[in-house]
């Protein structure tokens, strides 16, 4: 499948702006010429195999890791010129929550809030409180279970009252109850316009989630679009034949049919949206009925996929 | 009601944003409880030398050694201050070195360099916050130190049966006792700074403290051999550590047999004072500086 790339012409409220953003770690281009935009109130999903660079690109926004080339912005300023203004607008877990473990959940909050300053107690409660924590926030953090130690790093994401959330896997570890109670804490913290960057393997959350997503493998971004669009590239239409070759000879050469396997009995071809009718008339012009027409509800599980190759452990 | 979190003002100064890091960094050392063992391990070392060494001056031998009264004297209460610096300087470096190599190490070990670096201003005000705070706690085991040091002398002295007599406690001994504290706290830097670049080198406490550790074991077997070689290789232990911490440690007002520090002095001319200081400041800043340039230029990854 073919790159997608498509953004909205709407440059106001970006709080984040990569340019040509390139990693290199010896040999290995971690990350290659990335260009990403994120918007306030946006819920951006930002998928990609294990390796792909999704937490190096996270590393560079958030200066841990310094880009070889390319460039930064953060609300609308270059990151290496307004380093800390920005990061203090910027709440993220990277990769995994990381706390000291001899301390409590609430010492934990409370060292971050004395690190960044002007953050008060009250808010420490009200943030343990929005993620379901407050009552256990006196245990010490090393015998949280993984839900709970989720839950303690998105409150130290809204600590500072971020504009911008980077969220790795935060679904991680969570039973289903808590894991809900995520998927609904994110759009509502989208609707207080904040940006969400998510980066998650979970594509089934992300779906239910985001409603723009990037995708990225070998460090270069192979589709970045609004899901609907992302989802409609990934149609797929499955078609039952008599004469299966011919069939497949007659729809290969059709510029919009994107892909075309067999599947038993069936031929299963990506198209646009909508495209029974016509592939039904171009097939019955050449004297060729289908016996069954099935259109494929498609999935962002399928998009991946198909665009990162891994459908065959690739 | 909702409290919106009002980050301080990023027009702040540099000292005012530090005092907030260092606070944090305060903050997680007094609530580790590996903070209060090291103390307690220090404590425990001070009292257990003094009662050894009490028991051994109480031995009736048939043919008692030299040092025996040398001994004796180092129980005495005006021996008590450098007695227990001397005992700072060894035991209390070797703590010093775990306290400092775990505070930064274990950043990388837990994870939480990622965590807590985003939520500072700078890599520099996180590293400069971390050394202060790890410093200020190894003043307090010191001062913990002097201070059991002292009340052991009280006590080995009422159980000895030797006289309590204060007159020792001229100006001149006190200042010589408050040079000698900071003496104490300057040879340990070295060990302690070490200790921290290779805790950042290695992304773990356990380098930093191995490292820390074994020179200052490893390096005076190492220097004995460099002195029986001869030639100009008996002059390299010069411009090591060990040749010059026992410098400094001698100008402690110890009794024969002790002024090279705890362990006893070396037969070995030492270096001047002089050398010593610049030799020590040397490694401290060279340590130092390798820490903060590899900590500000690497990246932070998983």
């Amino acid at each position: 499948m073919a790159e997608i790339i498509s953004r909205p012409d709407n440059q106001d409220n970006v709080v984040l702006r990569t340019v040509n953003l390139c990693k290199n770690f010896g040999k290995l281009e971690a990350v290659k010429n990335l260009n990403l935009e994120l918007r306030r109130g946006e819920v951006f999903g930002f998928l990609g195999p294990n390796g792909a660079g999704k937490s190096t690109t996270v590393g560079m926004i958030l200066g841990l890791i310094q880009p070889t080339s390319g460039s930064i912005e953060l609300f609308g300023k270059k990151q290496e010129s307004s380093r800390w203004s920005a990061l203090r607008r910027i709440g993220a877990i990277i990769e995994e929550p990381a706390f000291y473990p001899y301390l409590s959940g609430w010492d934990n909050l409370n060292v971050l809030a004395k690190s960044i300053g002007g953050i008060s107690e009250n808010r420490i409660a009200e943030v343990l409180e929005r993620v379901n924590l407050l009552d256990r926030a006196k245990d010490a953090y090393g015998r949280y279970s993984m839900g709970m130690k989720q839950r303690l790093g998105i409150a130290s994401t809204l600590l500072r009252d971020p504009e911008l959330i980077i969220l790795d896997e935060p679904t991680n570890g969570l039973d289903p109850a808590g894991t809900r109670e995520i998927r609904d804490l994110i759009p509502r913290l989208a609707h207080e316009r904040r940006a969400i960057l998510l980066c998650s393997h979970l594509l089934h959350e992300v779906e239910l989630t985001c409603n723009r997503v990037a995708i990225i493998k070998q460090g270069t971004v192979i589709a970045d679009a609004p899901l609907k669009e992302l989802l409609s590239q990934g149609n797929q239409l499955q078609i039952r034949v008599d004469r299966m070759e011919e069939t497949a000879e007659i729809l290969k050469v059709l510029p919009w049919v994107t892909s075309l396997k067999k599947e038993g009995d069936y031929l299963v071809i990506g198209v646009p949206p909508n495209s029974g009718s016509s592939i039904n008339r171009i097939l019955a012009e050449k004297g060729i009925f289908a016996s069954e027409l099935i259109q494929r509800t498609s999935s962002l599980e399928n998009v991946f996929l198909q665009l990162t190759g891994e459908e065959n452990g690739n | 009601m909702v409290t919106k979190a009002t980050p301080a003002d990023h027009t702040e100064t540099l000292y005012s944003g530090l005092g907030r890091i260092i606070n944090a960094e305060i903050f997680k050392l007094r609530k580790r409880p590996m903070t209060r063992i090291l103390l307690v391990i220090l404590a425990g070392i001070i009292i257990i030398v003094n009662l050894l060494l009490l028991a051994i001056s109480k031995v009736t031998l048939p043919s008692p050694g030299e040092q025996i009264g040398s001994i004796q004297n180092l129980l005495g209460l005006p021996a008590a201050i450098p007695f227990a610096l001397s005992l700072v300087s060894s035991f209390g470096s070797v703590l010093a070195v775990i306290l400092i190599a775990s505070s930064a190490g274990n950043e990388y070990n837990w994870r939480t360099i990622r965590t807590f670096i985003v939520s500072c201003e700078s890599r520099f005000k996180f590293l400069t916050a971390k050394l202060i705070s790890a410093g200020v706690f190894i003043l307090i085991g010191m001062i913990c130190g002097v201070a059991i040091g002292f009340i052991m002398s009280l006590i080995t002295t009422a159980i000895g049966g030797y006289a309590f007599d204060f007159s020792f406690a001229t100006g001149s001994y006190l200042w010589a006792q408050f040079l000698q504290f900071w003496r104490t706290l300057y040879v340990m830097l070295p060990f302690i700074l070490l200790g921290f670049l290779m805790s950042i080198v290695g992304r773990s406490a356990m380098p930093g403290i191995a490292t820390g550790i074994g020179v200052f074991f490893l390096e005076s077997i190492i220097t004995t051999f460099m002195r029986l070689a001869g030639g100009w290789i008996a002059r390299i232990p010069d411009y090591l550590l060990t040749a010059n911490v026992n410098a400094l440690n001698a100008l402690a007002d110890l009794p024969r047999g002790f002024q090279g520090g705890f362990g006893g002095s070396s037969t070995q001319a030492l270096p001047s004072p002089a050398h010593a200081y610049i030799t020590l400041g040397i490694y401290s800043l060279v340590f130092l500086a390798l820490g903060f340039y590899i900590f500000r230029k690497r990246d932070i990854t998983g």
